[in-house]
């Protein structure tokens, strides 16, 4: 096997998920709060897809493969309620958003 | 003998089945009908049975009939069995014979109520609950039986239920008597645990095994009981409160069923009794208590039914005085020869009663003779056949007793026989005091309303419908002729008969009879004269006013035991709220439902709704676990 060891995939790993997370904590909009999940659970498969290439075995791809199934229905449906926020003219403000009634 | 005595206690609980199913599918005369035919079918079983007996051998007069069996353990048996013997025999005549008369006259007496039918199918659940009592073959039965009957009067008693006085009465002698069922009950266990068995001859076979102290306990038992249900002192005070039932109900109870258990149990049980003397006695002493008593307390009542219920509790003293010497085919003659005349002299007033639209105080009757001409004969026999005046029933029996517990002798006989003889001479002042009261002199104005728990009835014209008439008639002979069943030096088939089950201790010889006799119709005699004389000047035979209060107050017994028992409970239940109650209970659970309502209003405020702070919630923790774990390693 060639190319960088595991340790390399961990590091962007670990960076990607805290910029995802610094993203989710920090940011206000919820698009760019969708977009930082995003980040972190596509630096959870980084991970993933990193350990199954060292072990030579494919259970950690099946498992990002999963995780890239409930991520695109995340997105779904996390943009189908900023679309009708959106609509609403609601302010699309996490921090606003803060009650369950409209 | 045995089928006799089956369809006996059967007919009248089919009767009361019967009407209590068909409902509102038959009328009110129909249910009368019903439990009448009923409870005659019933005193033709008992008089096949009777008969079937009368013919046997002497030694072969018992009979344990087993329908099935109920409970088997290891040697203990009990199940549904009736025992047929001389005793049980005569009690299942008289109470089905008497009980039938009074059902009939009821119909008369009830036509037009609005609930007839419910009133039916109790007196055939009574007669029924009786006849179980007198016939049960084992002492689990009897105290069904004895608990049935409870719960009939108190049905009875409380029928009228739109009166708040019915249904106190009603609860008080359910109370009363609940008292003395838990004794009953108590002294039933004891039997069990110590004998191993339940069947009258196996456990009074067993009674010789036992020690003084247990047998003492079981008589004490039983004899609570029996004074409640016979309302002796001191459990006595619910009898004339349950006049607020129906008249005929009031002679049910007082004639044919209910305080007459009290003797028969005293009777029946009388093996017991005589290995715990002391106790027998006992019952003998607070019988004749109970006769002086009652006998003074009858001289102030203004109630013509409660001068006749407390007349009972007289003779029932006599009858538990002579029971407890040991003269007990005697007690149960003059059970019998009693059940006559006050099922009597208790119809006769119900007439009395209708003819004035339901007026019951003595104060507005008068001269109803020339009114009621059948009535004031069939009330004369009765009334003398209560104080004992010869050659009616209650001479025979009532001097009988006393010449047995002259037999008796000492200290003890002498003292019953004076209270016996005491007793004789205020019963015939009571007795004819309330006769001449509502008999003889002028005809007094009713009140302008009709008042009193009858006031429903409408004043009938003559003395009633034929089935009220023909039963006064027919108790009116039997209490004529009641009494010669037993004719000292003549003949004594009626005790000889109840003495096969229950050996007589005493036995009076004739010549004792007829001295007691000579002295007690004198006493009756002056008895009779005092009232009549008192009557003539329009006075009281109660001059002084103190006695007068101290016994319309029926001898404060009712405030007696408000104080002893209801206070102290009311007092102890009420420190209870306050004390337990209030400051433990209701607060302990206000404070489990206040504070959790604190705490979750605590714990809302996390639950901020701010997406960025959960998020950096979650980050620190993780963080807190990440290094938990580190360190931890």
């Amino acid at each position: 096997m060639s190319g960088p060891g595991v340790g390399w995939y961990l590091l962007v790993s670990a960076a990607l998920f805290g910029t995802g997370a610094l993203g989710v904590m920090l940011r206000r909009s919820p698009l760019i709060v969708l977009l930082s999940l995003e980040i972190m659970l596509n630096a959870a498969n980084l991970a993933l897809i990193a350990f199954a290439r060292q072990l030579g075995d494919a259970d950690g791809q099946v498992f990002a493969l999963a995780v890239m199934a409930v991520a695109a229905s995340e997105v779904a449906i996390g943009l189908g309620l900023i679309v009708a926020m959106a609509r609403r003219d609601l302010p699309l403000d996490v921090d606003r958003a803060s009650a369950l009634r409209g | 003998m045995v089928a006799g005595a089956w369809f006996c206690l059967l007919a009248p609980l089919a009767g009361s089945l019967a009407i209590a199913l068909a409902g509102q599918r038959i009328s009110g005369r129909q249910a009368g009908w019903i439990s009448t035919l009923t409870t005659f079918a019933a005193f033709a079983g008992a008089t096949v049975s009777f008969l079937d007996l009368w013919a046997a051998e002497p030694e072969r007069r018992e009979e344990l009939s087993t329908a099935y069996t109920w409970l088997a353990a290891g040697d203990l048996r009990v199940g549904l069995e009736i025992l047929v013997d001389p005793l049980s025999a005569a009690m299942m005549l008289i109470v089905s014979g008497v009980g039938g008369l009074i059902v009939w006259y009821s119909m008369g007496y009830m036509a037009g109520d609005d609930e007839e039918r419910r009133y039916f199918a109790y007196m055939s659940l009574f007669v029924f609950a009786m006849l179980l009592l007198v016939e049960a073959g084992n002492v689990l039965l009897l105290l069904v039986g004895w608990g049935l009957v409870g719960l009939a009067s108190y049905l009875l008693i409380g029928f009228w239920h739109h009166r708040p006085q019915a249904v106190a009465a009603a609860k008080k002698a359910f109370v009363m008597n609940a008292a003395g069922d838990a004794t009953f009950a108590l002294a039933v266990v004891l039997l069990v645990w110590e004998t191993g068995a339940l069947d009258y001859p196996s456990v009074f076979a067993d009674v010789g095994g036992l020690s003084d102290t247990v047998v003492t306990l079981v008589a004490l038992g039983l004899l609570g009981g029996a004074l409640a249900k016979s309302a002796q002192v001191p459990l006595h005070t619910w009898l004339p409160d349950a006049m607020e039932g129906p008249t005929p109900v009031s002679a049910l109870i007082h004639a044919a069923t209910m305080v007459t258990a009290g003797v028969y149990l005293l009777v029946r049980a009388h093996p017991v009794y005589e290995a715990a003397a002391d106790v027998q006695h006992l019952a003998a002493v607070l019988g004749a208590v109970t006769l002086l008593l009652a006998g003074l307390v009858a001289l102030v009542q203004w109630d013509i039914k409660r001068v006749i219920a407390y007349s009972t509790m007289s003779q029932i003293g006599y009858m538990f005085l002579a029971a407890g010497i040991g003269a007990y085919g005697v007690a149960i003659f003059h059970l019998m020869t009693h059940a006559f005349f006050k099922a009597l002299l208790f119809l006769a007033a119900g007439v009395v009663i209708h003819r004035l639209a339901g007026e019951q105080d003595i104060r507005r009757m008068g001269g109803l003779r020339a009114e009621l001409p059948r009535t004031h004969l069939a009330f004369l026999v009765g009334t003398a056949a209560l104080a004992g005046l010869p050659p009616l029933a209650g001479f025979w029996s009532k001097d009988a007793i006393l010449a047995s517990a002259l037999e008796l002798g000492g200290g003890l006989g002498a003292a019953l026989l004076a209270a016996g003889l005491l007793g004789t001479l205020l019963t015939g002042a009571y007795a004819f005091r309330l006769y001449f009261a509502v008999f003889h002199g002028e005809r007094r104005e009713l009140a302008p309303e009709p008042h009193g728990p009858e006031a429903a009835h409408v004043p009938e014209h003559g003395e009633g419908p034929l089935s009220m008439l023909v039963p006064v008639g027919v108790l009116t002979v039997l209490a004529a002729v009641g009494g010669l069943l037993s004719v000292p030096g003549l003949w004594h088939p009626f005790t000889h008969w109840v003495g096969e089950v229950a050996e007589p201790l005493v036995e009076a010889s004739a010549r004792q009879e007829y001295g007691t006799s000579a002295a007690a119709v004198a006493l009756a005699l002056l008895g009779l004269a005092l009232a009549r004389a008192a009557f003539l000047r329009g006075r009281e035979l109660v001059a002084l006013p103190a006695a007068w209060t101290l016994l319309e107050r029926k001898l404060y017994f009712d405030e007696l035991y408000d104080a002893l028992f209801y206070r102290p409970a009311a007092a102890l239940s009420a420190l209870l709220r306050r004390e337990v109650e209030e400051p433990v209970i209701e607060r302990s659970l206000d404070g489990i439902g206040s504070g959790t309502v604190q705490v979750g209003g605590e714990v809302a405020r996390v639950q901020s709704g701010l997406v960025r702070s959960y998020a950096l919630t979650i980050a620190a923790a993780v963080l807190v676990l990440v290094v938990v774990f580190v360190a931890v390693r």
